[in-house]
């Protein structure tokens, strides 16, 4: 049985088509092993979304061959498009395939080892052709419904690496979900580069939300990463659906209008705040977890206080903040007053003890509520699984089941920076 | 083969080139099939080449050409390349891109103010060419008078031109000083398209004025 090891970077979308590429691998007599095993293929897909994306590509793309020399090494993702002639110019790499071709790596592994060498630019580039993640990675079930961006944000190299926007069709999608309820997932994840953009024949991203959450099944939706401009009222209608779960990441990036406006993000602070307000009046809970930029060009002092404010005032359950790299040929790159790194440092230190702070403090606030937990790893005595508002919650009780809803009342809270929630089992959801 | 995938880029030939100011200039390329909806942009640059930029499209939705408005950048490198182009000479088109776009169901019962700057009069050109029954107004500033780019395509009661360098202009100040001094009524949909400060200022004087954040849609020129 041939060994096959997949290492993925970046966002949830890379996650969702490793997980696909790797049921695929696993459905055709692979074993698979983690990334640090010898293994006779090695998938890298990568991502080159910061400076720190495409120096931890490399740094996978160095490991993966000193394991077994003889093995296949593949690079595919964002690093693969954007990249490709350097990457296709390192001998330790057997094939470099772009995100448009990704989907038929496998094709191109099988042939390898049939004695066929193929060019990835013959594969079948459908964006959409992945199949079940059942084997894969998560509990969660993952769906793609969207691929590419026309936002261009002036920070973002994701149009020039993922395309343009580009929107699965509703029927295939609802196959799609149906499929994977069949076959026992019950957390549906829906994922794209910019999934509130949906516009598939007059159909859009809350028609797609809707007509997921009216299937049958006992199952829960989540919605991943999502802009803040992409989605109206009717969407807001759909969050206290029973089946809705109650997280959001809502992409900020800052708290500084003016910043805003040169992120040429399409929506300003006072709208992003309204939202938040419409989103907890429905839920006053409501996990919003959201994206920082830190040291975009121009960013003041004051700037970068509005952005710590607005993390204190809007109370998010998670901030995921990095620093600003330059990204070659974006709008950005020629902006002016670019911040100097040690400022960059400097200000990422203080905005991730302050989101940490905010963090623990919306967490603390489930002590003595109940949550349903999926349950993902169990010994049977104790499990571990996400609740409703996607937080990491531990539980202790008897006969615990993989992949199953329990209802757990929430007791404490451990220690450290991201801290899970520890809790009792009251029963199962089907008791 | 992918079905979803579409490939937008495109050559276009072209057709001339009308020089504004010693600076500003507008390149007319023939359309072929190329559709967008008023107010969207494209990126271009010379067939080939990897250097490419972001202008608004300057003509009508409606014209069987396609036009763009550009200053030259004094560093820039696209810019610079594109006002030596010549009719014959061929242009990678891609997109269009964006959401700066009109409401059709606005388009017979509002009331619009549109606030450029600088070349930021792009898209509103193409506002007001695609749609010439709109009851609009516009308010453009500039430095000086010579940047009042094709006036003559605006009602002349309904074009305002803001010279802050000169008195030349129909109001001496910026686009926002104007505003400060003639606020305008709570029902009006509110277009800006020019740099940065001018839109943060702006949106903030439009506000205080009791405009909606709805109404009120912005494109950023840098």
């Amino acid at each position: 049985m041939k060994k096959i090891a997949f290492k993925t970077l970046g966002c949830r979308l890379n996650q969702y088509e490793t997980d696909a590429l790797a049921s695929q691998f696993q459905s055709n007599g692979y074993e698979l092993v983690s990334f640090d095993k010898e293994a006779d293929v090695y998938v890298i897909n990568s991502c080159t979304v910061t400076h720190q994306s495409d120096h931890k590509s490399r740094n996978f793309i160095n490991q993966a061959k000193r394991k077994n020399k003889d093995s296949v090494l593949i690079v595919t993702g964002c690093m693969a498009n954007n990249a490709k002639d350097e990457l296709e110019n390192r001998d330790e790499i057997n094939y470099v395939v772009e995100n448009e071709q990704k989907s038929s790596v496998y094709s191109l592994v099988d042939a390898h080892f049939n004695g066929e060498i193929l060019h990835p630019s013959q594969l079948n580039t459908d964006l959409f052709s992945y199949g079940s993640t059942n084997k894969g990675f998560h509990t969660r079930s993952m769906i793609k419904i969207q691929d590419g961006c026309d936002n261009f944000c002036t920070f973002c190299i994701i149009p020039s690496v993922r395309g343009r926007a580009s929107s699965r069709p509703l029927a295939d999608i609802l196959d799609n979900v149906k499929q994977n309820i069949a076959k026992g997932a019950k957390e549906i994840v829906l994922t794209g580069v910019n999934i509130g953009r949906y516009d598939f024949k007059n159909y859009k991203f809350d028609d797609v939300v809707e007509q997921i959450l009216n299937l049958e099944g006992d199952f829960r939706l989540r919605i991943s990463s999502i802009e803040p401009d992409g989605f109206g009222d009717k969407f807001l209608s759909l969050l206290d659906h029973p089946k809705m779960t109650s997280h959001l990441h809502l992409c900020l990036q800052s708290g500084s209008e003016p910043i805003l406006l040169q992120m040429r993000r399409m929506y300003t602070l006072k709208k992003f705040k309204e939202l938040i307000q419409k989103i907890r009046a429905i839920r006053s809970d409501f996990n919003i977890t959201t994206d920082i930029i830190i040291g975009f060009p121009n960013e003041s002092e004051q700037d970068f206080n509005a952005t710590c404010n607005i993390i204190r005032e809007l109370n998010f359950g998670h901030v995921h903040a990095f620093k600003y790299s330059i990204r070659k040929g974006t709008r950005a790159e020629r902006m002016p007053n670019h911040v100097d790194e040690r400022i960059k440092t400097k200000r990422s230190e203080i905005l991730r003890s302050i989101s940490e702070e905010t963090k623990s403090n919306y967490r603390k606030s489930f002590i003595g509520k109940e949550q349903y937990v999926l349950v993902e790893k169990t010994d049977g005595l104790n499990a571990k699984g996400y609740g409703e508002h996607y937080i990491p919650i531990e539980f202790a009780g008897q006969n615990i089941q993989k992949n199953q809803f329990y209802k757990v009342l929430i007791t404490g809270i451990a220690a450290g920076n991201d801290p899970e929630l520890i809790g009792e089992m009251i029963q199962k959801k089907d008791a | 083969m992918n079905i979803y995938l579409i490939i937008r880029m495109r050559s276009h030939k072209v057709i001339g080139i009308r020089n504004l100011t010693s600076s500003t200039y507008v390149i007319r390329m023939e359309k072929n099939d190329f559709s967008f909806k008023t107010g969207q942009y494209i990126t271009l640059g010379f067939t080939g080449s990897i250097d490419r930029r972001e202008y608004s499209i300057y003509s009508s939705q409606n014209a069987d050409y396609l036009e763009v408005l550009i200053k030259e950048v004094e560093d820039g490198l696209v810019s610079k390349k594109l006002k030596r182009c010549k009719s014959g000479d061929m242009l990678d088109v891609d997109g269009p891109f964006g959401h700066f776009s009109l409401q059709n169901e606005e388009l017979q019962t509002k009331k619009f103010l549109f606030i450029a700057t600088g070349t930021g009069i792009s898209p509103i050109h193409s506002f007001v060419k695609s749609h010439p029954e709109l009851n609009y107004s516009v308010l453009h500033g500039v430095r000086l008078e010579e940047e009042a780019y094709e006036r003559d395509s605006y009602n002349k009661n309904q074009y305002i031109l803001c010279t802050s360098r000169e008195k030349t202009g129909d109001f001496h100040g910026r686009v926002t000083d104007y505003l400060k001094q003639n606020p305008i009524s709570s029902d009006t949909v509110c277009y800006l398209c020019g740099n940065c400060h001018m839109i943060y200022e702006a949106y903030d004087i439009l506000e205080k004025q009791g405009i909606n954040l709805g109404p009120i849609h912005t494109e950023v020129y840098f």
